[in-house]
């Protein structure tokens, strides 16, 4: 069964270190938001910053059929954002999905309460959409193809299990400059040491793309998606304005009022529908940051504060997907659960990379002709090259794009994009015109260059430089920039193992490439 | 100090299970321990990594403190290993 393992691994491997490689950096998507929003000072929402939003919506779109306020959480790095939608207003008006058009919005300050001009930005949003979504196609297509990926990856680490028993008798046995049983002992140790991390990042991964995997449950029984999710999360009755005024309660008077209603839940967003019409509605979306948290709707009546209606509560069904899909992303853990989080993922992603590389080392010993591989092994070393050391650079590429593209630019976010794939794919296409151990070697050099600029060129462009960062204890952001040059330093550790290892290879081995001797 | 004391039981756990394998004992004691107290070794290993569960659940509850016990885990089989792979530079700093 051991063919199993090697195939279920290595068919989707390249897509699957793409996954664990932006799956791990999502662990920390509202950090790298705050770090790609500089603007945007620190600190959770104020009261007086609530105020003065409230005030701004009442002075900019005092007739507005919808006001929208978005809260951040302590940890979000996102501004405090507010948002009108005009009565008279078209949906052809409306942004991309239904946002509201550059005119009709605004950011502030969460402390200050400030109008604030951000840099368009994806921020960590992008990293960990990029996990599951993909880019550049259509996202069902991406789903299909991570599910896949996945069902894959359970299959691999099962077999892998269930084939390679003496993982566990090697539980502690890592060997440096050993050739290929190096590579099979970084692969064994990785995969070992985070096993329960695996197999539960891996299973309630799948549980978050339940209906693309197994769409049958709400095809059996409605008649199609619009009208599961009509029943699951009914919308809010449709209300008429009165057409007579009324005073509403301050937003803030609002918000108290609903987390009075669910003690324990904290408002993300309030949506109120036609401000200063006695008919005037409140909608707030609440949830807790805690495993399993609930997730809840309320709505209000504005002008007295009288709760309107709740979403009924949830099954247990929906309950354990719920704690499921917490598992997975781990929004509910703090600094040092997440932090382990990371780790944990880190050594995924090093265990899908040393899997992919120990195919092609435990290939290249036997092949007739090492100087020329056939097709197939080729293939794969390539992509070897091309995803794990351009990926990563891709990353960095999109960290310095948010410090060095002018802020005014049209279309911001989707070059900040743009870049990580001109990077990633530039590197590609350049590691294919090279042998591949001075493919390795330039690959993951520029990669380890490109980290290492991130901070630089950080402190050289916004006043949040590393050692200013120190100097106000602001720790997102040192802690931002040291994993850049923990990354630089890892990346280019990788590449100096490769330039250096050839000449320390015992005489007996010589005839083995240069790829084995990575470790 | 509950993130320290679990992580500190599974470390001594993860180093007695070490310390219970014969291949390790040869490399870490230059001898073999009788089968007996290797087994006695692979229990202490055991009822310390337990140890690091109820202490990860008693200070942060059942559900958090799960997957707490599971991520320092990691870290210490993680630390284990690296302590493990650098066991000559390590007893030749020893020994100076």
């Amino acid at each position: 069964m051991a063919w199993l393992h090697t195939w279920a691994g290595l068919l989707p491997g390249w897509l699957l270190f793409v996954i664990f490689l932006f799956g791990t950096g999502a662990f920390f998507h509202q950090e790298i938001s705050r770090w790609m929003r500089p603007e945007l000072g620190r600190g959770t929402v104020t009261a007086e910053a609530i105020d003065a939003a409230a005030a701004l919506l009442a002075h900019k779109a005092p007739d507005a059929e919808q006001w929208r306020l978005s809260l951040p959480s302590a940890r979000d790095g996102d501004p405090l954002s507010i948002s009108w939608k005009a009565r008279d207003e078209k949906p052809a008006e409306r942004g991309k999905r239904g946002r509201a058009n550059k005119a009709n919005r605004a950011t502030l300050d969460p402390a200050t309460g400030r109008e604030l001009t951000v840099r368009d930005t994806s921020g960590g949003f992008f990293i960990y959409r990029m996990h599951f979504d993909l880019h550049y196609m259509p996202v069902i297509w991406a789903r299909y193809m991570v599910c896949i990926a996945a069902l894959a990856m359970l299959v691999a680490i099962l077999s892998g299990i269930v084939t390679h028993k003496k993982i566990f008798s090697d539980f502690f046995m890592l060997r440096f400059g050993k050739g290929q049983r190096s590579w099979l002992d970084a692969h064994n140790v990785t995969a070992v040491v985070a096993l329960p991390f695996h197999l539960m990042i891996t299973y309630t991964g799948l549980v978050t793309l339940l209906f693309t995997l197994m769409p049958w449950a709400i095809s059996a029984n409605f008649s199609d998606r619009d009208a599961y999710f009509a029943a699951a999360f009914p919308p809010a009755p449709e209300t008429e304005p009165s057409g007579t005024h009324a005073a509403m309660l301050p937003i803030s008077a609002l918000l108290q009022r609903g987390e009075q209603v669910k003690p324990g839940l904290h408002v993300g967003s309030v949506t109120i529908r036609y401000p200063g019409d006695s008919e005037a509605i409140a909608e707030m979306f609440m949830r807790s940051e805690t495993l399993g948290g609930r997730r809840e709707q309320v709505r209000l009546r504005a002008t007295t504060g009288e709760v309107l209606g709740e979403r009924p509560a949830r099954g247990p069904a929906a309950a354990t997907q719920q704690v499921m899909i917490d598992l997975h992303a781990g929004r509910y853990a703090q600094t040092v659960l997440r932090w382990l989080y990371f780790l944990s993922g880190v050594g995924g992603t090093v265990m899908v990379a040393s899997g992919l590389v120990l195919w092609t080392v435990k290939r290249r010993a036997k092949l007739p002709d090492p100087n020329r591989p056939h097709f197939g092994f080729r293939l794969v070393e390539r992509l070897n090259i091309g995803f794990i050391a351009g990926a990563p650079a891709g990353i960095a590429a999109y960290f310095l794009a948010n410090r060095l593209l002018p802020i005014g630019m049209a279309d911001r976010t989707d070059w900040e994009i743009n870049s990580l794939f001109i990077i990633w794919g530039g590197l590609f296409i350049w590691s294919l015109a090279r042998p591949a151990k001075r493919a390795w070697i330039e690959a993951l050099s520029t990669c380890a260059g490109l980290y290492a600029l991130v901070p630089v060129v950080s402190a050289l462009t916004t006043p949040r430089g590393l050692p200013a960062s120190l100097l106000t204890r602001d720790w997102t952001f040192v802690g931002f920039d040291l994993i850049m040059f923990a990354a630089a330093a890892g990346t280019g550790f990788s590449a100096w193992k490769v330039a250096t290892r050839q000449a320390k290879t015992p005489p007996a081995r010589k005839r083995r490439a240069p790829l084995e001797a990575m470790a | 100090m509950i993130h320290a004391a679990t992580f500190i039981l599974a470390l001594a756990g993860f180093a007695s299970l070490l310390l219970a394998m014969p291949r390790h004992q040869q490399d870490w004691l230059h001898r073999k321990l009788a089968p007996l107290v290797s087994q006695r070794l692979r229990l202490v290993g055991f009822a310390l990594i337990a140890l690091a569960f109820l202490a990860a659940c008693l200070g942060f509850g059942w559900a958090y403190g799960a997957v707490l016990w599971f991520g320092w885990l990691t870290a210490a089989a993680a630390l284990v290993v690296v302590v493990n792979l650098n066991r000559e530079r390590i007893v030749a700093q020893m020994r100076r």
